[in-house]
Parts: C-alpha cells; structure tokens; sequence
C-alpha cells in the first residue's frame, strides 16, 4: 500500500475521541426494564436475538472506527497493488546525428543527456520510466513503464545516428504514452524553433553547444573493371579552415597485393561544397576520413565494392539489317551494358531483348504496314524517363501502323513510341528511311530505354545513400525479401519498385531473397542539416502545462475503494444503532 | 412468596366461576351434559335405549305418551392457572413474589371451591402442576425464559377444555394482544388476565441517564430519563393498556392490573375483586 497524501493519515487522531466517547457511554448505570419496547418508538417486529443485540455497541464501535479508517485512507490516497502509486516519466531523447558532437570539454551532448536522464529520474521519484528515441520513425528504447534501472541501460547503450528529422510526431507520441497532463521530458541539443509548438506537457531541455565543423556531405563509390572511382563532397559550417586533408585508404582488393592510403588537401569554400574524385585500381573497401572535429561521426566513411551490374542487352532474331546495325552501333558505346549477357545464361527477366515488332520481346523495333515520314511536329510526352534530354530537332521519322500501348510520342495520327503496361516499349520507325539513327536523339533514346531496364533490375538501384533518404529497391514478384541491416531484419512486401521508409541508422543493409543475398547498399552517417552545427545550444523550456497532478506525481486519480469503505461503514453503523 | 398471607385470605375466598354450564369430573357445578342431578333440564319423547327411571310418569299420565326427564350433570370444572416465566417477572424480587402468590392464591382457593387447578409454569422450561403440588411448583418457579408469554405459550401443552383460566403475567411485551387474548380464551368459560406490574412498570423514576436493558432479550438502549421521556414512557404505557384491555374483553376475559407493592389482601379486595368472591360459591 502507498500513499499518494500521508498527511490524510491524520485523520486517523479521530480515532481517540471516538473511543474515549466510547468508554464514556459505557459507564452510564444500566437499568433493566420490563418492557424496552415502551421506551422508544414501537416498531412492527419484535426484536433481533439477544446475542446480537449485546454485542450492538461493540459493533457500533467497530464500525465508527472502521468508518474513521476508510475516511483517513481516502483523504490520505491510498492505494493497493496494481493501484499503488506511480510516477510515470517518459524521456524522449533526440536520435538525430548531431547528439553524437562533442562540446569544448569533449563531451558529447548524448552523455550528458544521459546524465541529465538520470537525474531527472531521480528527482521524479519515478517509478516507472520509458524512453523513446525519436527519428525518421520514433522507437521505444525503453519500456513502456520499465523500471528505472532498465531504461537508463538502454539509454546507455544508445547510439544517436539519425537523419534530421521533426520530433513533434515522437513528442505527441510520448504525451500520449505518458498519458494527457502527464510529464514528459525532450532531451535534445537545440533549443525549440517556436516554443509554442512544442506539446504542453512537454518540457524541453538542450544541451547542445553552438560548434564549427566540417563534415563529409556525400560520397559515392562506382566501380567499373578495376576502377574504383570515389567521388566525395566535403562542405564547411561556420569558421573552420579554409583547408582540410581528407585521408583515403583503399584496402587491397581481391586481385591486389598491397592497399593504397593518399592524403588530398581539400580547399573549402566560402558557402558550398568541395567535391573531390579519386580513383583507384583493384581496391577493396575504401575508407575517407576527416581530421577529428566536433562531429567526428559525419568526417569518416566506409565504401565498400560497389561493383557495377551491366544490363544484359540482346537483339532477338528478325531484326532487319539497318535496325540491328545501329543498335550494334549503339551498344558498342553504351556504358554499364552486356551486350553478349544472354548468351552467358542471365536470367531472361535480366536480359533487356531487343527484336522486330510481332515477337515478345520488351523493346521493338520496326514499321510494318504502310510507311509515313514526318519531319515535325513530333509530340512527346512530358516528363516520361524514356524521353529524357531526347530532342527531335531535325529528325525525319518514318513509321509503320501504329504500334500498341500508350502512345508517348506522336507525330500526326501515328504513334511513333509507345508503352504497354507491362513496360513493353515499341519504336515504329524504318531506319532504312528515316534518319533518327544519325542524330542525338537515338543514343539518348537508347540510353533512355536501358536506364530505366536498369532501373527495373532486382536489387538497390543505388548503392551508396545518406541518412533520411528513403532506401529505394527493386524487387520481383513471387519471392520473400528480406532486408537486413544493423537494426536487425524486415520483411520487405510488394513487387517492383519499391520506396522503403529511411534506415533508422548507417549501415550496409542488404536484401535477401528466400535467404540469398542479392544485393546490398551502403546508408553513411552524412546528413548535412546535422553536420551544421552552428544552430545548436543549451536550453530548458519548462512544460506549460504543470497542473496539481504533475506536482504530485503521476499517480492516477484518487481510488474509491476507501469511500465505498466508509459509506458502507456509516450505513451499517445507522442500522446497528437504529436496532439498539 | 408469603404462603401465610395466602393461607389467611384462602378460606374466605371463592373463584368467581361464569355462570354458565362446565364440564369436568363429577362435582358440585352444572354440566353441560345430562346426567343424574337433581336439577332438571329438559323434557323430551322417550326414544328406545333411554332410562326407563327417567320417564315422567305424571306427564305420561297427561299426554299418554312416553316423556322422558332430562336431568343436567354436576361436574368439578378445571381451572387453569398459566404463570408467566419471562425474566421480565422478576423485575423486582417483590414482583416475582406477587406473582407467585397470586398464582397460589388462585389455585388454593380453586381447591377449596372443589374445583380441579392445574398450574402451568411458561418458563423456559415449561412445568405443569395439578392439586396440591401446584404449591410446590410455585416455589421452584425460576423466571428464566428470555422471551415473553406469547413466544413461550408455544412451549407449554396445548389448551384443554377448563371452566376458568388465569393467566399471571405483566403483558409488557410486543405481540398481536388480540390473537394472544383469544388464543388464551380458547377452551376456556371464563379468563382473567391478571397483570403483575412493578413499580417502576408503573411509574419509572427518571433523573439521569440509564443504559436501558430489556430484561428478557437483553437489547439496549441509551436514554436521559428526562420528563419528557418519562411522559413519552406514559403515554405508551397506557395506548398498551388500552390495547390489552380491549383485547381481553373481545376475547370475553378480563384485564385485572396487580401493583406488585401493594398487599395481598388489598390487592384482593381491590383491583382483583373480579376474580375473587368473598365467601365462596360458583
């Protein structure tokens, strides 16, 4: 039993009187009489047994105390068991990058978050605590209502590597959690924007330090054969140097013996970015660091192998002689592209076929049926991928019957490209007439069509992403994916392409089909809004909302039982002393 | 109980019996049934099987048919003397003496009178006496029973046939008076309620306050005697009265109150002077 007002207990010196005023009656000389029914108001039955009726003042007394009791139980707000009272505290620490920089002493704003946790735990008198860490998608680190001791070790083991992102959606969250009037604590590194948003209940405490500091805003890996080409952006917040040197070691690769390790003075603008390409030969993984600042976390990436998938083209046979011609002509230029992939037995929903108008195959060339030239206008449709940067200047284009799916560009009444539904692209031209071969549109056309069959390929389209970008990934139908990444494994549903929510921290994440690996991506701990340090401070705002109850505790409202208790007591002891 | 003050008053006392016919064992009172007495009855016709001794010959004579004389028996009618044994009886040792004495007085002088008394003890543990151990029974009467006369009716015997019942009681209790007063009266040609009250039944003296016991259930009751109280205590106290009375008269008996203080001699020739007849007879 607790007691959420001890004070009640006073009450209980009721008692004395009570008793004493007891005792006192009792010494009132007793007088036995014939008939006691003569001395009060005649009642309609006669009376109770007289064991009852002797023990009528002890039970009145008993009864009055008992009265007493419940009173001082009620006022003093007692509780029972699952009743009991409760001191509910809910911590929201802020999981965004930047928590991890470190202060002028060297100390990172988490630790002494953790330190102020912990002391608001104890202040509180909580008993029972939950932690959550907001981000992109909010989590419980702790709880809901776990013991003190539970939630700082999860608080503990924390890392805050998150994207920027808006708290108010973890906040509300909390206030909920913590139940409406409740106390809720945001533990962060920046004072609030607009002190006004910030939820009612919720008091606010930064403790951040305003840091200059220079930080990796990109990094991108691409390797082709040997080459591994890094090309890193490194960008400048506030008055730090006006020179860095990022420090690249490339670990040797499989065919390599030794690695390679350059140091590149990087000079930093003003307001921007430097960009910086570094290549290498048969590297493994290649790791880029900064020189240790307040951020250390967002100077210091890890790009693993990032070898490129070319897209296996194949050209079907029935092609005519000047259709196949340029495509040849096409493929033997076109980066990222297999153009013998077929015949390496490439799974056939791999392989981008090229073949005549009437086959299956996804992409056709040809104008069957009677011939029409146009010199313009041509109509395209607007903002379509396939029709990327493809400008029909200049361009004779003739075209067969029209071909089936929707038409993306026209000229007239004929329908020079369209597309099915099920990404079936048809080109109705005859290149014998037509002079669309010889002009830039044909490459970018092409180029067009394989990007977008790239696209379409099972796997992440990119390898290398930042936090807070949604982690885009192509899947097929009819298989169980599965990604896996530092915050453990998720299963992946739909089939194409599909846009995952972002990764909640850096990571190689991979995806997993059935259990196989087929493919993986690199999410690095760069976050430009978190790497800008300027804007950080300390500050306390105290929740607007501080009514009686929060003064009190958390305890839920007052328990009834002990009125109930006391009317029943007063009500019995009417009855009993009615009866005597 | 002082049996010499009962001896004194017994030889010159009689039971005031209703004049109406009783039954019983052969006596000196008419019976209800025919019989052998000298007193005569009725005349009817001769039907075979009758006493040939009992033909009125003169009226034989007159109408020359066969007229028989019907001749009333003579019967000793019982008395029943029912003595209350709450604890309520014993209020005061002068109000158990009283009634104790009434009793014996009541059945001494039955004895007498030829009749046959038959005491009935309605204590907690019910006692019937006949004749001459009715004294005895008196002496060892207890006053014991913690409910009042209506509860242990129940435990005596169930109600014979008697010329006279007399019921010794205070009827200071709650009860149905109506249904009590003609569940007494059954069986019985005459009743007479004798009520034994103390003085502080009567008049209670007030002052102070008094934890108030009930003497037969052992309830309770806190009071300051005042006068208004008291008043109240009165006022009750005769709707009661009134209420028995009436009873005992719709049962066709007779309320007869005895203030325990008051002598045995005075209470005869007083408030009792229904029930006892100087001299004796039926």
């Amino acid at each position: 039993m607790s007691f959420g007002f001890p004070w009640g207990l006073l009450a209980l010196g009721a008692l004395a009187p009570l008793v004493a005023a007891y005792f006192l009656r009792r010494r009132q000389k007793p007088v036995v009489v014939s008939a006691l029914f003569l001395w009060r108001t005649p009642r309609p039955r006669a009376e109770a047994g007289p064991r009852w009726e002797r023990f009528t003042r002890e039970a009145s007394l008993l009864l009055e105390a008992l009265a007493v009791i419940a009173a001082a139980l009620f006022l003093a707000d007692a509780r029972l068991g699952e009743a009991a009272r409760t001191r509910h505290l809910v911590l929201v620490v802020d999981g965004s990058l930047s928590m991890s920089a470190r202060g002028p002493d060297g100390v990172t704003v988490l630790e002494k978050v953790r330190q102020e946790a912990a002391k608001r735990v104890e202040e509180a008198e909580a008993t029972q605590v939950t932690v959550l860490a907001s981000g992109i998608a909010p989590r419980v680190l702790a709880g809901p209502e776990a013991e003190p001791s539970r939630a700082l070790a999860a608080l503990e083991s924390f890392q805050a590597l998150g994207a920027d992102h808006d708290v108010m959606p973890t906040l509300i969250w909390a206030q909920e959690l913590a139940g409406s009037g409740r106390r809720v604590v945001f533990l962060t590194d920046a004072p609030p924007e607009i002190a006004a948003l910030v939820p009612a209940s919720v008091r606010w405490m930064a403790f951040g330090t305003g840091r200059d500091n220079v930080a990796l805003v990109s990094a991108q890996r691409r390797d082709e054969g040997a080459t591994a080409t890094v090309t890193l952006r490194v960008a400048r917040f506030g008055a730090g140097p006006q020179e860095v040197e990022a420090r690249v070691r490339a670990q040797p690769g499989p065919g390599a013996k030794e690695g390679t390790e350059r140091v590149e003075r990087v000079r930093l603008p003003d307001e921007g970015t430097a960009t910086v390409r570094l290549t290498f030969q048969g590297a493994g993984t290649v790791e880029v660091s900064l020189p240790e600042d307040a951020l250390p976390e967002d100077g210091r990436v890890r790009l693993p192998p990032s070898p490129v998938r070319p897209v296996a083209v194949g050209l079907a046979e029935g092609l005519a002689p000047p259709e196949r011609q340029s495509l040849e002509r096409f493929l033997a230029v076109a980066p990222e592209v297999a153009r013998d992939g077929a015949k390496e037995g490439t799974a056939p929903a791999e392989v981008l076929l090229v073949g005549p108008r009437g086959t299956d195959a996804r992409v056709t060339v040809g104008a069957p049926g009677t011939l029409r030239t146009f010199v313009g206008p041509f109509f395209s449709e607007k903002g379509h991928p396939l029709l990327d940067d493809v400008q029909f200047a200049g361009v004779r284009w003739t075209a067969g019957d029209n071909p089936p799916g929707r038409p993306l560009v026209t000229a007239g009444e004929a329908v020079l490209v369209s597309e099915e539904e099920g990404g079936r692209v048809h080109l109705n031209v005859d290149l014998t007439r037509s002079n669309v071969q010889r002009v830039a549109a044909w490459p970018v056309l092409l180029g067009n069509v394989v990007r977008e069959a790239r696209r379409t390929r099972e796997g992440f389209p990119r390898r290398q992403l930042t936090l807070g970008e949604p982690l885009p990934v192509v899947t097929v139908s009819g298989a169980r994916y599965t990604l896996v990444g530092p915050g453990g494994s998720r299963p992946v549903f739909g089939a194409g392409a599909v846009d995952l929510p972002p990764p909640a921290g850096p990571g190689r994440y991979v995806l997993e089909r059935d259990g196989d690996e087929v493919d993986a991506a690199e999410v690095l701990a760069l976050d430009a809004r978190e790497s800008d340090l300027r804007g950080r401070g300390a500050a306390d705002v105290p929740a607007r909302e501080s009514s009686e109850d929060d003064e009190r505790g958390t305890a839920p409202s007052r328990a009834r039982w002990p009125l109930v208790l006391l009317l029943v007591a007063l009500v019995a002891d009417f009855y009993v002393t009615r009866r005597a | 109980m002082d049996e010499a003050a009962v001896a004194r008053l017994v030889p010159g006392l009689g039971l005031a019996l209703p004049r109406v016919p009783h039954r019983g064992r052969v006596g000196e009172v008419r019976a209800t049934s025919a019989g052998s007495s000298l007193e005569l009855h009725d005349f009817r016709v001769y039907q075979p099987g009758d006493d040939l001794r009992q033909v009125d010959w003169n009226a034989v004579a007159r109408t020359g048919e066969l007229i028989l004389r019907i001749r009333q028996d003579e019967v000793s009618p019982r008395v029943e003397v029912v003595l209350d044994g709450s604890r309520s009886m014993a209020l005061s040792p002068r109000k158990a003496a009283c009634a104790r004495e009434l009793a014996l007085l009541t059945a001494e002088v039955a004895s007498r009178q030829g009749l046959s008394p038959t005491l009935l003890v309605a204590g907690a543990r019910p006692e019937r006496a006949q004749g001459a151990a009715c004294r005895a029974a008196l002496q060892a009467t207890a006053f014991d029973a913690r409910d009042d006369l209506s509860a242990s009716l129940a435990r005596l015997p169930p109600p014979r046939p008697c010329g006279l019942r007399v019921v010794v009681s205070d009827f200071l209790f709650e009860a149905d008076l109506p249904a009590l007063c003609s569940r007494l009266s059954r069986g019985a040609a005459g009743l007479f309620l004798v009520q034994v009250l103390d003085a502080e039944d009567l008049d209670p003296s007030g002052g102070e306050g008094a934890r108030l016991v009930d003497a037969e259930s052992g309830a309770a009751l806190e009071e300051l005697l005042t006068e208004d109280v008291l008043a109240a205590y009165s006022r009750r106290f005769e709707e009661h009265q009134r209420a028995l009375r009436a009873a005992a008269v719709r049962a066709r008996g007779a309320l007869l109150t005895a203030p325990a203080y008051e002598a045995l001699a005075g209470l005869v020739a007083g408030p009792l002077r229904p029930l006892f007849v100087a001299g004796g007879g039926a």
